[in-house]
């Protein structure tokens, strides 16, 4: 009997050369820069994992029930306790000595503001787990409130610009810094926009035994109102400004950066996504807050020394480029 | 196995169920544009296609790529002005992919490795005879391509051997004759009847060719040069630079000269202009009334000569003096002893047509002791009759068949196009296209594609990559016969090839699949129909565009989703 279409395109699917962790069919919005930070870590994790998720879009899309988009031991239980959840999964399986890896999931919210306090403690017991932040800078999943991690000044549903204030009034939280003063062997940012970096960071990551953290930049088209075609573009300038310098940490230090090749100007970013509109309205609050958001990009590029090498393979213009048949890097 | 509570579980991977497709307006599909290095080649090749073939270390299959739009790649490698380079992308990137010394190189491996010509197989018996007056490359061309289409074709050449002009008047040091030679046998060689020294007119008769033959293409070239005088005045023993290139080419002399003014600005001007130079010639001036190229002049306006053969001229100390033409000749009794220039522009006059106007006032002397017109040439009307036009050309539809005569075809230089041999083998391809699609009695089929610009290409995923450019001779060591441009090594034909943007087509470089948030590109084991490894599941596409935007070569286009 002859194949159909969708009996073709089925098969295909099966003999894809890597392994689906998140299917298809999940709900997240057109161009999700959270579900493709998760396709991307799940695809390298591999199978041999168990994910405790935290209460947030990820969790939310991909398990309407009775449906699952994941191909992977995965629970969620609730927002604030991720990292606990992991903890226990990893300390059953430890006793039950299986090599099976663990990974917690979460937001920004999930992270930085809720489960915090759990993730503190689960660096301090140095549970062999991998923390996984998709951070997409606020709390998307309720209506984009703003979160500890909403960049400043932008603009959230409980941060609006106005007469009083030009968006978010405080900074983003430096959560890496904090993870990074628990000590634990290896922290790091990566981005979407540059996959093949990510990967190596999770892969580098599930090596080490014991905590390790990862902040995965991750634009979200609904809140932060950009086109879902313009995901990666967001997200690559948001390293190339040097505002989500992407940094690797161990025991404390920082060890690597992807240098910048030639920083570009904080406007590019802030100027393809709707939370920043009202920077560019004619008025000197709009241009101190634009001078704001530049001095905090200058700040980061000095304190990780993003710049000042030579032209390299690996830095944030060259790490994404491709030939023929693949990437390069 | 224990139940669970319900509502606490779900099967993996059982999201398949919702088809999150019918979320989408927008619909990505894979768009094969033209790449403006094909919509440029007058010869009609795809360079980016077979730029791929090259990366990928095929070299044969490149070459294969590459012939089957033009027989003569390791000739137009070295003669070609190569507007397809003009036109690259990559060129408002950084340097333009030097396709010329790919070309060359890849024309040079088939010559030494012997590959056979591919999609030739014998025409069966009784198939139709084309007749194809003229064995340059517009007659080689239309005879190769016939072939190709199970035709047969029968070549007839005034001159003792093919190659038209190729022979006749471009310089060795441009066309060693040995690679002339070489690939000109090997192309006849695919089973091409040709006839020499058989002249139209003489010999033969149109209408004792067209009883015998099911089409006739007419490929004769611009034998004459067109009537030079100033103001009336034509030196005694003036000879054009056609005459003069010819007799160079086949004794080796030139007239001795001291100061040489040679009168046009193509190739034949400054070929001649070059080869004065260096028989002795103290100075050699060139005047043209067109411009030098650059952002002051006019694409229109540019004078027509290949760029890199304008760069040697001037290191070679060839004078060029634009927007300029002779006013005067002085003589002194019949010896000529300097010229008059006056400056000139083409401008657009009150009735709407443009002119070229002289301004008085701009008059000045350069002394000299030999003319040389090189203002062009035209058809030889011997046994074409009325088909030759006032103009002095053929005139010819877009497929090349002659107004007024379904048997008719014509094309290359006769025709009065741009003149380049890459253009005389796209007439001859078109014109074999639709002969033997008259012959078929089918409708000739070329739907063009259409061009993509830089503006779709994503340059992020590119680095800027140093051009590999081939040696030149210096000028010191030039001479009548050493070819001034050398060849690129393999490594560097691989590295120069790997630059290529492949502008409108995959370049395999898994960003589509990588980089889909909803996993609905597949990438699969074997080729889909449109030459890619990528397929898109569009049950579960949203229609985002990510994969459109992230496209490096602009292959992915996002179209309205049908109703």
């Amino acid at each position: 009997m002859d194949e159909s279409p969708r009996q073709l395109i089925a098969r295909q699917r099966e003999a894809e050369p890597r392994y689906r962790g998140l299917e298809s069919g999940h709900r997240a919005c057109q161009g999700c820069g959270e579900a493709l930070a998760a396709r991307l870590v799940t695809e390298v994790a591999g199978g041999d994992v168990v994910v405790a998720n935290a209460t947030g879009c990820l969790e939310v899309f991909t398990t309407p029930w009775p449906q699952s988009a994941w191909r992977m031991p995965w629970m969620h239980s609730l927002f604030e306790n991720a990292a606990a959840i992991a903890s226990d999964i990893e300390a059953a399986l430890r006793h039950q000595q299986r090599p099976t890896k663990v990974l917690a999931f979460g937001g920004d919210g999930g992270t930085f503001d809720i489960g915090f306090q759990a993730l503190s403690g689960m660096l301090e017991r140095e549970h062999d787990v991998l923390y996984v932040c998709y951070d997409n800078e606020a709390y998307m999943n309720t209506g984009i409130q703003r979160s500890s991690s909403t960049p400043h000044a932008a603009m959230t549903t409980t941060s609006p610009p106005g007469r009083e204030r030009m968006g978010k009034r405080h900074l983003k939280k430096d959560l890496l810094s904090i993870i990074g003063a628990h000590h634990i062997p290896y922290a790091a940012s990566a981005s979407v926009a540059y996959p093949r970096d990510l990967q190596r960071k999770v892969r580098r990551a599930l090596e080490i035994s014991g905590p390790t953290f990862l902040l995965v930049h991750s634009p979200c088209p609904l809140g932060w109102g950009h086109g879902g075609e313009r995901t990666i573009e967001v997200g690559r300038l948001a390293v190339q400004t040097g505002l989500f310098p992407l940094v690797e940490i161990e025991r404390g230090a920082v060890t690597a950066v992807m240098p910048l090749r030639v920083p570009r100007p904080v406007s590019e970013y802030l100027a393809l996504q709707g939370r920043f509109r009202h920077l560019f309205a004619d008025e000197p609050r709009a241009r101190e807050e634009l001078e704001h958001l530049q001095a905090l990009a200058d700040h980061n590029i000095a304190v990780y020394g993003l710049l000042g090498g030579a032209p390299d393979a690996l830095d944030a213009d060259g790490a994404d480029t491709v030939r023929r048949g693949g990437a390069v890097a | 196995m224990k139940q669970l509570t319900r509502g606490a579980w779900g099967e993996p991977g059982s999201s398949l169920a919702c088809h999150t497709g019918s979320w989408r307006d927008l619909r990505p599909g894979h768009e094969h544009a033209a790449a403006p290095c094909h919509a440029a080649c007058p010869a009609g090749e795809d360079p980016q296609y077979w730029l791929a073939a090259v990366q990928e270390g095929d070299h044969r299959r490149a070459w294969e790529r590459l012939v089957a739009a033009n027989p003569l790649p390791a000739i137009t490698g070295r003669v070609c002005p190569h507007p397809c380079e003009q036109r690259c992308n990559r060129g408002h990137y950084d340097t333009a992919i030097g396709i010329h010394g790919i070309e060359r190189f890849l024309g040079d491996a088939a010559l030494a490795a012997g590959w056979d010509y591919p999609g030739i197989v014998g025409p069966p018996a009784g198939a139709p005879r084309v007749a194809v007056v003229g064995a340059g490359p517009a007659g080689i061309s239309v005879a190769y391509h016939l072939l190709r289409h199970g035709l047969v074709p029968v070549v007839f050449e005034a001159a003792p051997e093919a190659g038209g002009l190729l022979r006749s008047a471009i310089p060795m040091t441009r066309l060693p004759r040995a690679v002339l030679d070489a690939e000109l046998e090997r192309v006849l060689a695919c089973g091409i009847g040709l006839h020499t020294r058989q002249a139209l007119g003489r010999d033969f008769s149109l209408d004792e060719l067209r009883a015998e033959h099911a089409a006739l293409f007419l490929a004769p070239g611009c034998a004459r040069s067109r009537p030079w005088d100033v103001q009336g005045v034509i030196p005694a023993g003036t000879r054009d630079g056609l005459d003069l290139l010819k007799s160079w080419i086949d004794v080796g002399e030139v007239p001795a000269a001291r100061r040489v003014v040679v009168h046009g600005g193509g190739n034949t001007a400054m070929d001649i202009a070059r080869v004065m130079k260096r028989h002795g010639a103290e100075e050699v001036h060139l005047v043209t009334a067109s411009g030098l190229p650059g952002p002051q002049t006019a694409p229109d306006d540019v004078l027509n000569i290949v760029p890199r053969e304008l760069e040697e001229g001037l290191e070679e100390g060839i004078v060029i003096h634009p927007h300029a033409t002779l006013s005067r000749v002085l003589l002194r009794g019949a010896r000529i002893v300097g010229v008059e220039l006056v400056a000139l522009r083409k401008l657009e006059r009150a009735d709407g047509r443009r002119a070229r106007v002289a301004f008085e006032g701009t008059e000045r002397i350069l002394q000299a002791d030999l003319v040389i017109p090189c203002i062009g040439e035209q058809v030889d009307p011997a046994g074409l009759g009325a088909l030759v036009q006032r103009s002095g050309f053929l005139r010819v539809d877009a497929r090349g068949g002659v107004a007024g005569a379904c048997d008719l075809y014509a094309g290359g230089d006769a025709c009065g196009n741009i003149g380049t041999v890459a253009a005389a083998v796209g007439d001859g391809r078109r014109a074999a296209n639709a002969i033997a699609a008259r012959l078929a009695g089918a409708e000739p089929s070329e739907r063009p594609r259409t061009e993509i610009g830089i503006e779709r290409l994503n340059l992020n995923y590119f680095e800027p990559r140093p051009a590999r450019r081939a040696a030149v001779l210096p000028v010191a060591e030039r001479d009548d016969l050493c070819e001034i441009e050398g060849s690129l090594d393999a490594a560097a034909v691989a590295d120069e090839a790997g630059r290529c943007f492949a502008c409108g087509n995959c370049l395999a470089c898994d960003n589509c699949w990588v980089l889909c948030p909803d996993a609905a590109v597949l990438k699969i084991a074997d080729t889909a129909s449109d030459g890619s490894r990528y397929v898109f599941d569009y049950d579960y596409c949203k229609g985002c565009g990510l994969c459109a935007s992230e496209c490096p070569s602009g292959f992915i286009a996002m179209r309205p989703e049908p109703e």
